[in-house]
């Protein structure tokens, strides 16, 4: 990020250059602060990532033992190792299960918005932004009660509907069903970030255009494919992109869960993997590879998002 | 729909850098204000102890800092309470920093072989016989030793036995069992669609190894430096399988329990009704959370303290062959940081620490003292002498370098609670001896 701010600057710059004025150094000094807040706060942190990680670091260092250089080594053993490549996997693909489902629900929710009458509207936000403002621990410690094997709605719920096997069901005890857990919770944490930038965008949508379309016999769906999503596929693909960041780098409530009784090795992510490497292994130097990791990963996987992003507001 | 498109990119960029900022919070050494000068050792500076959870009593904080004062003029001494939940991480980031770091520190039994094998802590052999020597409990000794020196001594220790519903038990015309097979027995009987005879969460492998220590085996063995898990010897095995036999017949809890607030389950029901266990085993402070509802000084609700003999009662975990089997004790270990600049001063607190009347105060606040002189300041009650009965012959888990590690990968919750979901103890004891002897040695 520090690159390409001097890079939008020189380009700002330019025509005033080739039409013969001083070139400005003005931007340049103007930048300094940004660019070394950022290189203090983020360029730092990764540069010490790096060197650990290229070092055998465990408590005996962290007690003042000089770290040894061994190269790749920790690489080669985190990559070779089969339970991170499991854990990666499982990373992934709930990531993008979670992510496009907030963003299916949170665009349902926004074409909701529009369609309701104003205080419908008003009480939804509201009740959207309650839900967002909510502290991480405190909802899931209300989920986990919601979820809870011995005295929870959930199973009384089902019990009452009739299904059965659902008296003391735990939740978390499968896998398979702990991240459904997971993903319920995830989810309705973050549909209202979601549902209220679409909503946002909705608004941009002319209505002319949508009466044009109406009147060219387009129906609803039509007018959703064809004309609404094509006008707000920018702020989609950020929100998506978004989204997807963060569902790879979830933590806490994954931990929160595993905390109420769950089988850890197999429900761990990648962000937990990483915690109990370094702070409950104290293998500082292994959790900073993976962290390095997963970092390349979370590039990988956000890069052709990036890319055509960019491309777009080229054009 | 451009002026849409750079908003939309800047929201990203600041979300972006948000969500870097917000998840990586390195966990800060709580503030002490211990880190004044450091020149001389015995001048008067402020000393900070670390006291892990709230097991120890306002009272005998009190008197920690009142005695600490009166015999060092001009010192002070400042108790700060940590969480047992991060305790680890904090002394991780905490002791080696001078200026930061605690002067004295309340460590887990367990806990304390990550950290003396490190050179975290000050060599106090040197106080050893004056603090209590060979008196003091020597299992926590010996996880507080590296090279044979001692670096953290025994704190105070906790006991575990067995709670049950006299009530209950008698009804169904069963007495207090006399070897562990009785035990078993006893409580597959008690067991009902709605009642655990015997509750006990799957992952709880704290309570389960006192199955393993009762068959006489054992969880690793060191010899020359080395660590080797041993869960495929022969008592081992016939320890847990008889663990999974009394877990799978007469326990309703799920196998992915752990740290079970048993105590709830013995108590009749919010509307009066059936408890939801006829036995639990815990330590030995959850008689205040078990009995009938009363009334205290303050006019809170709280429980009796099982006042009523004829409907709660306890007994030790009887043995194989009958007397008590060895139960995994509870405890903490102190320790001085070897980064501290207050050595003397450090000293000077452990020595009031180990004082007789420290020690008895520890008692009578139902903490196990560490030095044997002064266990009958417990009482001699049935609490008390069930509570010496039990730590007298409890055991420890491994004190490997590696222990730590193990716990915080929870390890043995996800082989005991394989075990409790019926799979083959034999083969999944050779699986976990291949996973655990190399962390056991640090080799993660």
């Amino acid at each position: 990020m520090s690159t390409a701010a001097p890079d939008a600057a020189t380009r700002a710059t330019t025509p005033q250059a080739t039409h013969g004025v001083r070139r400005p150094r003005m931007p340049y000094v103007l930048l300094v602060p940004a660019v070394a807040v950022l290189a203090l706060g983020l360029g730092y942190p990764v540069y010490w990532q790096v060197i650990t990680s290229l070092q055998k670091y465990g408590l005996a260092q962290q007690f003042g033992q000089p770290p040894e250089f061994v190269g790749l080594t920790n690489y080669t053993g985190i990559l070779t190792d089969g339970y991170f490549w499991s854990v990666a996997g499982k990373s992934i693909v709930f990531c993008l299960v979670n992510a496009f489902v907030t963003v299916a629900i949170g665009v349902a929710v926004a074409l909701l918005m529009r369609a309701v009458p104003t205080w419908v509207r008003i009480v939804l936000q509201v009740g959207l932004l309650v839900a967002w403002a909510m502290p991480l621990v405190a909802a899931v410690t209300v989920w986990k009660w919601l979820f809870d094997w011995r005295t929870g709605v959930v199973n009384w719920f089902l019990t009452q509907l009739g299904a059965t096997g659902f008296d003391g069901h735990n939740w978390l005890a499968e896998p398979l069903s702990f991240f459904f857990v997971a993903t319920v919770i995830i989810v309705w944490m973050s549909v209202p970030f979601v549902a209220l930038s679409v909503f946002a965008a909705l608004t941009q949508v002319p209505d002319e255009v949508l009466e044009a379309a109406t009147i060219d016999g387009a129906g609803p769906s039509k007018i959703f494919r064809w004309i609404i999503v094509p006008m707000i596929r920018p702020v989609l693909s950020i929100v998506l992109l978004l989204q997807i960041i963060w569902d790879l780098r979830v933590f806490a409530q994954i931990r929160l869960l595993q905390d109420s009784g769950a089988p850890v090795k197999e429900t761990n992510l990648l962000g937990n993997y990483i915690y109990e490497l370094g702070i409950g292994r104290q293998d500082f130097a292994s959790a900073a590879a993976v962290s390095i990791l997963v970092l390349a990963l979370t590039i990988a996987v956000s890069w052709p998002y990036v890319r055509s992003l960019l491309a777009e507001d080229k054009s | 729909m451009r002026i849409l498109r750079s908003t939309a990119l800047a929201l990203a960029g600041v979300l972006a850098l948000a969500a870097c900022s917000s998840g990586t919070t390195t966990p800060e050494a709580s503030d002490s204000s211990s880190s004044t000068d450091g020149g001389q050792t015995a001048e008067a500076a402020d000393i900070t102890f670390w006291v892990a959870g709230g097991d120890t009593p306002q009272e005998l904080r009190d008197y920690l800092v009142k005695t600490f004062e009166e015999q060092n003029p001009g010192s002070t001494l400042t108790i700060e309470q940590q969480d047992w939940g991060d305790l680890v991480t904090k002394l991780t980031t905490a002791l080696p920093d001078k200026a930061n770091t605690p002067d004295v520190v309340e460590i887990g039994n367990t806990q304390s072989p990550t950290f003396t094998t490190v050179g975290a802590f000050a060599d106090i052999t040197d106080m050893y016989d004056e603090l209590g020597g060979d008196k003091l409990l020597q299992s926590f000794v010996d996880v507080g030793k590296a090279d044979g020196k001692n670096y953290a001594l025994p704190y105070y220790f906790g006991s575990r036995y067995m709670f049950y519903r006299k009530d209950i038990w008698d009804a169904a015309g069963l007495t207090v069992p006399k070897t562990l097979s009785e035990f078993s027995d006893d409580v597959k009987k008690l067991r009902t669609d709605t009642m655990s005879g015997f509750a006990m969460g799957g992952q709880d492998w704290r309570n389960g190894i006192s199955w393993v220590f009762a068959n006489g085996g054992e969880l690793a063995t060191e010899s020359g430096g080395t660590w080797t898990s041993t869960l495929s010897d022969p008592n081992t095995i016939k320890g847990l399988q008889m663990w999974q036999d009394v877990y799978q017949n007469a326990s309703n809890l799920p196998s992915t329990e752990r740290d079970v607030a048993y105590w709830d389950f013995l108590n009749d029901a919010a509307d009066g009704g059936a408890p939801e266990a006829a036995t639990i085993m815990a330590p030995s402070w959850a008689r205040w959370s078990i009995g009938d509802l009363t009334k205290n000084d303050a006019g809170d609700e709280v429980r009796d303290g099982m006042a009523d003999a004829s409907k709660f009662d306890i007994f030790a975990l009887p043995g194989v062959d009958g007397g008590v089997a060895p139960v995994f004790a509870g405890g903490s270990n102190v320790a001085i940081s070897a980064a501290s600049q207050h050595q003397e001063l450090a000293r000077n607190l452990l020595k009031i620490i180990f004082s007789p009347e420290y020690q008895k105060m520890l008692g009578g606040a139902g903490l196990g003292p560490a030095n044997s002189d002064y266990v009958s300041s417990l009482g001699d009650d049935k609490f008390a002498k069930t509570a010496i009965e039990t730590a007298a012959g409890s055991k420890l888990t491994p004190a490997a370098p590696g222990w730590a590690a193990i716990e915080a990968a929870f390890v043995y919750e996800d082989l005991f609670q394989k075990i409790a979901d019926g799979g083959d103890v034999t083969a999944l004891a050779q699986q976990y001896d291949e996973t655990i002897t190399p962390m056991l040695n640090g080799q993660s």
